[in-house]
């Protein structure tokens, strides 16, 4: 366990060094001189070159490499292309924790009700309920997020003005997000609920179970649900994968001061330092997730061992 | 020959027994061929703009669903947007599907170290939310049409060349296999004629999934603004420009949105309607 433990997270240090490396050539390839915007109108070549030489643009390529890479273990990403009065570090610890807050809160809602109504479609199978949860799951991975979020704003916010139509802060502001932001999450986490809890049933402790006179809630708390239970920790660490990506939309819509909101604008105005960082931040996330999601398997699974 | 010949009226028994799919498959259908002769439908341009007539409701004969902010006509616009639609997804999952087989095919005849290394490749992209792939590369290299099917394709090929591996590595101990290879034939004629031909029914039903999947991704993508440019049409574009008027002309975003949701869910039916019955497992189940 140790072993694994070990080498998992050593896995990831690779992993995190290959997209450093990936995202620092997108930026160094990409079209448009960095320089050029910087200076605007007060353009010469000679300026140019100074400032150039002042942001270690005429280095060695491996030299920038390196140089970035060590900043970006450093937590020190520069500063903002469009407004450098503003340090990226800064932008992310502002931004980044009403991100993370808004996914974790999509995702609680998600897992409890996709347990909840997976759990409930496979134990009554082929039953009206049954349907009808399958009839929403195909509904919530097929309708997109920003037209999930016109519809609930039309209705709730605009119509019958029960919720703000947009903004952050206030604990009603926050509902409508962070139930579009939950959609798409909650029919996977049913889906796959529903199917893994459904397989489980047909195994034979199950029977067993059953038949030695056990009564069915406890044959499902007991036998099913814990048998039942890794892929369905699987899916939710995928689900908060899908909310991180998923707040691209919501944070737009609801005019949310975000971390997915920060890289939008960044892409809007070219600002590469920002999305260059955003796109970093958000690999890290996903390893570190990725790393929680294997974890836990080992963890919970004894007949998995590596 | 004389595959097609059975496999064709197998495929309308199937819709038959499946409402919903036909169903989808008949909306697909039509979309398609209005995508098609959009212009020659409506007679607009989708880019004409008509000042006088802003927010028109809709009228037979002049805008059968009215007019945008701008006067330009709305059922116009959807078709265009059909056609954006349908082209980059279907331009993406073409890309997907070539480096896809191709990827996993290698991967999984080949196997040992070879495979170990390609397969880490996938896990390592398929690990990554699609959406934020597609971010980076219409983010950093601008949002062109092609760099939006690169993005999608990029977003996608891991899933499918997962799948096409899992298939090629079940099927590389068959006796036929064996057979073909004590005949003498070549590594690439063995990958060619025996193995390629074998996961193409995968292929199909993993396929149309994906053409959802990546028209979804496209609408986002352009509604965010990061993906197809105005004043070309494209459904999420569409839905993020009227956004704003989302009180006073509801349907402005209204049908766009239904249209879009409307062909993702004919294709997830359809998808899921065909993996059913193309997997031996599953079919003998329902049967």
């Amino acid at each position: 366990m140790i072993c694994f433990l070990a080498y998992r997270v050593g896995l990831t240090l690779p992993l995190l060094l290959g997209a450093a490396v990936v995202i620092f050539l997108a930026g160094h390839y990409a079209p448009g001189d960095p320089v050029q915007v910087l200076l605007g109108d007060h353009y010469t070549p000679e300026a140019a070159a100074h400032m150039r030489h002042d942001l270690g643009l005429d280095r060695p390529f491996v030299v920038q490499l390196a140089a970035y890479i060590v900043h970006a273990a450093a937590f020190d990403f520069g500063v903002s292309y469009v407004n450098p009065a503003r340090r990226v570090r800064d932008i992310v610890r502002q931004t980044l924790p009403i991100s993370v807050r808004l996914a974790a809160c999509a995702v609680l809602l998600a897992t409890i009700l996709g347990v909840t109504l997976g759990v409930g479609a496979a134990v009554y199978p082929r039953s009206v309920v049954d349907r009808l949860i399958q009839i929403g799951v195909i509904a919530g991975l097929s309708v997109p997020s920003f037209v999930t979020g016109a519809i609930l704003v039309l209705l709730f916010a605009l119509r019958w003005r029960l919720l703000p139509v947009a903004g952050w802060g206030s604990p009603q502001a926050a509902v409508l997000p962070v139930i579009v932001l939950a959609a798409a999450p909650l029919a996977y986490i049913t889906r796959i609920s529903r199917a893994s809890v459904r397989q489980v049933m047909t195994e034979d402790y199950v029977r067993t179970a059953r038949s030695k006179g056990l009564r069915a809630p406890a044959v499902l708390l007991r036998h099913v649900l814990r048998n039942a239970a890794l892929p369905i920790v699987t899916t939710v660490g995928m689900a908060f994968g899908y909310a991180i990506t998923g707040a691209f939309v919501v944070e737009v819509i609801f005019n949310i001061p975000g971390m997915a909101r920060v890289a939008v604008d960044a892409i809007l105005q070219r600002d590469y330092t920002i999305i260059q960082t955003a796109v970093l931040v958000y690999t890290t996330l996903f390893v570190v997730i990725n790393l929680v999601v294997d974890l836990s398997y080992a963890f919970l699974n004894p007949r998995v061992r590596y | 020959m004389r595959a097609r010949g059975t496999r064709r009226p197998a495929i309308l028994r199937l819709l038959g027994q499946d409402r919903p799919a036909a169903c989808a498959a008949g909306l697909l259908l039509l979309l398609v061929l209005a995508a098609v002769v959009a212009a020659r439908l409506t007679g607009y341009a989708y880019d004409h703009q008509d000042l006088d007539h802003p927010f028109r409701g809709p009228e037979a004969g002049r805008w059968w669903l009215g007019t945008d902010q701008y006067g330009r006509d709305l059922l116009t616009r959807v078709l265009y947007g059909a056609r954006v639609s349908l082209a980059v997804g279907s331009s993406a999952v073409a890309a997907e599907s070539v480096v896809g087989v191709a990827w996993g095919t290698i991967a999984g005849f080949y196997g040992g170290r070879l495979d170990a290394a390609l397969m880490r490749v996938v896990d390592l992209l398929i690990a990554f939310p699609s959406l934020l792939l597609a971010v980076l590369v219409t983010g950093i290299f601008g949002a062109s049409l092609v760099n939006i099917v690169l993005a999608l394709t990029m977003t996608a090929w891991p899933g499918m060349a997962r799948t096409i591996r899992s298939e090629v590595v079940a099927l590389r101990e068959r006796d036929y296999l064996e057979a073909a290879r004590g005949l003498g034939a070549s590594p690439a004629r063995i990958l060619a004629r025996h193995l390629i031909p074998n996961v193409v029914h995968l292929l199909g039903a993993r396929a149309t999934l994906d053409v959802s999947a990546l028209i979804l991704n496209e609408a986002t993508l352009s509604f965010i603004g990061i993906g197809v440019q105005p004043p070309r049409p494209s459904w999420g574009l569409m839905i993020s420009e009227s956004f704003q008027f989302l009180q006073s002309h509801p349907y402005l975003v209204v049908v766009p949105a239904t249209a879009l949701s409307v062909t993702v869910v004919s294709f997830n039916l359809l998808g899921e309607t065909l993996s059913e019955w193309l997997d031996p497992k599953l079919r003998q189940r329902t049967r």
